[in-house]
């Protein structure tokens, strides 16, 4: 009795062997859901906005996405203006990241006009302002008057919540004065 | 020999077509790996801010009535509430003992101003220098948006006379102490 179940069981196994084969339908079905549901995000996000560590940003209640634009990041030890660092605050001794308060303090060889404007983000957003306007002047796109069509002038400031907004202040006047007619502060979404 | 011309196709079909899968799940794995790099994890959002212009004479000129100018002044233990033409009572609210601005009383007096003033949509902000982001962001959020909880709102469209749902209590938030140092 006890040695014909032991057949059984061995044939059972060849058997299984024999006729194994995967079912990859299913597979296939689960993959394709997933591709639609990310070709379905990946189409609602337009913006390449990118984060950096060690920043911590608010959460806000404005439904509003945010359109493609220049974009500045301000870390509580530098800041970044796309993609490239511009300049790093001045630390004093070591700066933990969970930190409550953060130090925003600039070299003073960063700042001019009475310590209202950051000399390093006031070039490099003049540098962006006139390329785009270079690039808007080659572009075949004009408005109703021939001419080409204006520098929209909008920049997306990503800061760390723990900025005072002394320094905020700082970065919208250089902006303000490089020619930036309008901020927009990047948040996480509260969902 | 030969099958009958009517046994032909049926023979065909009781042949097994398999269709190889592999290559087609390489190529599906293949493009979510790569959607799940590049896609956004994080969901942003923007608050947008125009810098403050200077009106001109003619707008000035045109102006019949004084503009209400709602006026948000932020220190570091209250907020104020106040109109330069004095067309509301000054209103001030202390923070809580927590150090945590009043939101709730913040936005039922933003409501109740909103209320007052329909057409109006824009607020001034004057933070003092060393208010945090996050609660700057926190106050805007408080005078922009409405809660669940809130009744809705209604105001009168001038061209079509017909109400319509305010959305937003006040979409423009300016900063007014941008420009002056």
């Amino acid at each position: 009795m006890r040695k014909s179940r032991f057949i059984r069981a061995r044939n059972k196994r060849r058997s299984i062997r024999q006729k194994f084969d995967l079912q990859l339908t299913s597979m296939l079905d689960i993959l394709v859901i997933i591709l639609v549901f990310l070709l379905k995000t990946f189409a609602v996000s337009t913006n390449s906005f990118t984060t950096v560590p060690g920043i911590k940003i608010p959460i806000t209640r404005s439904p509003d996405g945010p359109p493609d634009s220049l974009h500045l990041i301000v870390t509580p030890e530098s800041m970044t203006f796309e993609d490239e660092k511009i300049l790093e605050f001045v630390l004093e001794g070591t700066f933990p990241t969970d930190a409550e308060e953060a130090n925003y303090e600039f070299k003073r060889n960063d700042l001019d006009e009475g310590g209202r404007r950051v000399l390093p983000l006031y070039d490099a957003l003049m540098e962006a302002k006139d390329q785009s306007e270079l690039l808007r002047a080659r572009s075949k796109a004009r408005d109703d008057e021939g001419n080409p069509l204006p520098f929209d002038g909008v920049l997306a400031i990503q800061a760390d919540k723990r900025i005072h907004y002394d320094t905020l202040r700082k970065i919208m006047y250089t902006a303000a004065t490089a020619g930036y007619k309008v901020f927009r502060f990047l948040a996480m979404k509260n969902e | 020999m030969l099958n009958r011309p009517s046994n032909r196709s049926k023979q065909k079909s009781k042949e097994q077509i398999q269709l190889n899968l592999v290559p087609m799940i390489d190529a599906l794995i293949t493009l979510i790996i790569f959607l799940l790099f590049t896609m956004s994890i994080i969901n942003l959002a923007s608050i947008e801010t125009p810098v403050p212009m200077a009106s001109s004479r003619i707008n000035q000129s045109k102006l019949k009535q004084k503009p209400l100018q709602l006026t948000l002044t932020f220190r570091k233990n209250s907020i104020e509430l106040w109109s330069p033409f004095n067309l509301i009572r000054k209103k001030t609210i202390h923070h809580n003992p927590d150090g945590e601005p009043n939101l709730y009383e913040l936005h039922e007096t933003v409501i109740e101003i909103k209320q007052r003033f329909p057409n109006e949509k824009q607020i001034v902000l004057v933070p003092h220098r060393r208010v945090n982001y996050d609660e700057l962001v926190s106050v805007i959020d408080s005078v922009r948006h409405f809660e669940s909880s809130d009744a809705p709102l209604f105001i009168s469209d001038q061209k079509t006379g017909i109400d319509e749902v305010v959305e937003i209590l006040f979409p423009e938030v300016v900063f007014g102490n941008l420009l002056g140092g």
